[in-house]
């Protein structure tokens, strides 16, 4: 029973040197960060702290660095990933809770969800994918994940290295699979430094919502793949 | 005057996809596709009938109107294509990317393990010489 926690960085170098040490302290699993081709000094920070480091040559977004250490996971055997965020909005305190619901409980994905984190327009687009894809979880973007072996498998796939978002594809592909999701409500701290990814300018949140409701409505009636 | 317009423009792409070809700045299956367009583009002008033929077959009043439907399915399918190739390549990049950070890290660790255990040796060498 190994498991690897899988940290995605682009520019994240303050904020790991907060995060790294706590984590460490905290839990005592292998820990990956993804450096995605940081222009900081994201690397050295890392290893510093002489926790592993890969660095990707071409910038891949959160998705395909996150990919990377599930890919990794695979290959090393791990029968646990957890993903979280760099910028210190996940608590390594409730890696806990993560685990903890994972044993108890037989499912195989966990999403660790902060619902009351989002803004009413975030509601509004969530609703709008629930309602495309069935997917009965509330907080649909979460990065504070487990994933066991099952859903290493899927997601080190091939057909998973097209996604662009790492929220409704990745969850819709799980489902595919035949895959349960469960979700358990943790802390989540307002992020420190930086901004998110995918809710940073309209421009961005109009291709994300065109490019997932594409997305979405390409996979209605489609059916499960084992 | 249309018909030899049109005879030296499939002559001309015709030479072009050739000389690509034998620069090495196009290959196989892309080749192939340019050629048959240039290829159709010499047998229309020549036999500019054979259009006629088929609209009449097809009851197509105004014969043009079919060329003019067909080269631009012809473009749609060929540009949906392309962008079929471009995702396929795509999620290539993206796992060589992913696979390349993954041996790097690899490599470099090994790399270090062999410089440690290469330097008691040295270290003992020195010390029966010194």
């Amino acid at each position: 029973m190994k498991t690897l926690i899988v940290i995605p960085a682009f520019n994240e170098a303050t904020n790991l040197t907060r995060l790294l040490p706590e984590l460490i302290k905290t839990v005592n699993f292998d820990i990956v960060v993804i450096n995605d081709a940081s222009t900081d000094d994201t690397a050295q920070v890392v290893c510093e702290h002489g926790v592993k480091c890969f660095t990707l040559p071409l910038q891949l977004g959160a998705w395909g660095a996150t990919q990377t250490g599930i890919r990794y996971a695979a290959r090393k055997g791990y029968s646990q990933v957890i993903t979280m965020d760099a910028d210190g909005q996940h608590l390594p305190i409730e890696v806990n809770a993560l685990m903890k619901r994972y044993r108890e409980s037989s499912n195989n994905v966990i999403i660790g969800t902060f619902p009351s984190r989002l803004s009413y327009l975030k509601k509004l687009a969530w609703k709008f994918f629930k309602f495309l894809t069935h997917i009965k979880i509330e907080d649909l973007t979460s990065g504070f994940r487990l994933y066991d072996k099952q859903a290493i498998q899927v997601l080190s796939s091939k057909q998973a290295s097209m996604l662009d978002y790492q929220d409704v594809g990745v969850l819709l592909l799980l489902l595919r699979a035949g895959l349960t999701i469960n979700e358990v409500p943790v802390k989540m701290k307002d992020r420190s430094d930086g901004k998110s990814r995918v809710f940073s300018s309209w421009l961005v949140v109009l291709k994300y919502m065109v490019q997932t409701t594409t997305l979405c409505i390409a996979n209605i009636g489609k059916r499960r793949t084992q | 005057m249309t018909n030899i317009t049109i005879l030296i423009i499939g002559a001309i792409l015709s030479i072009s996809i050739l000389y690509l070809v034998r620069k090495g700045k196009m290959h196989g299956p892309y080749a192939t596709w340019w050629l048959l367009v240039a290829l159709s583009a010499i047998v229309l002008s020549i036999f500019p009938q054979i259009i006629d033929w088929v609209a009449a077959k097809l009851g197509i009043t105004y014969p043009p109107t079919l060329l003019l439907v067909l080269s631009v399915s012809m473009i749609l399918i060929r540009m949906l294509t392309m962008d079929m190739a471009l995702t396929r390549k795509e999620r290539k990049i993206r796992r060589l990317t992913q696979k390349m950070a993954i041996l790097e890290d690899a490599l470099n660790n090994q790399e270090s393990m062999i410089t440690r255990n290469n330097t008691p040796p040295e270290s003992v060498k020195k010390s029966q010489v010194g």
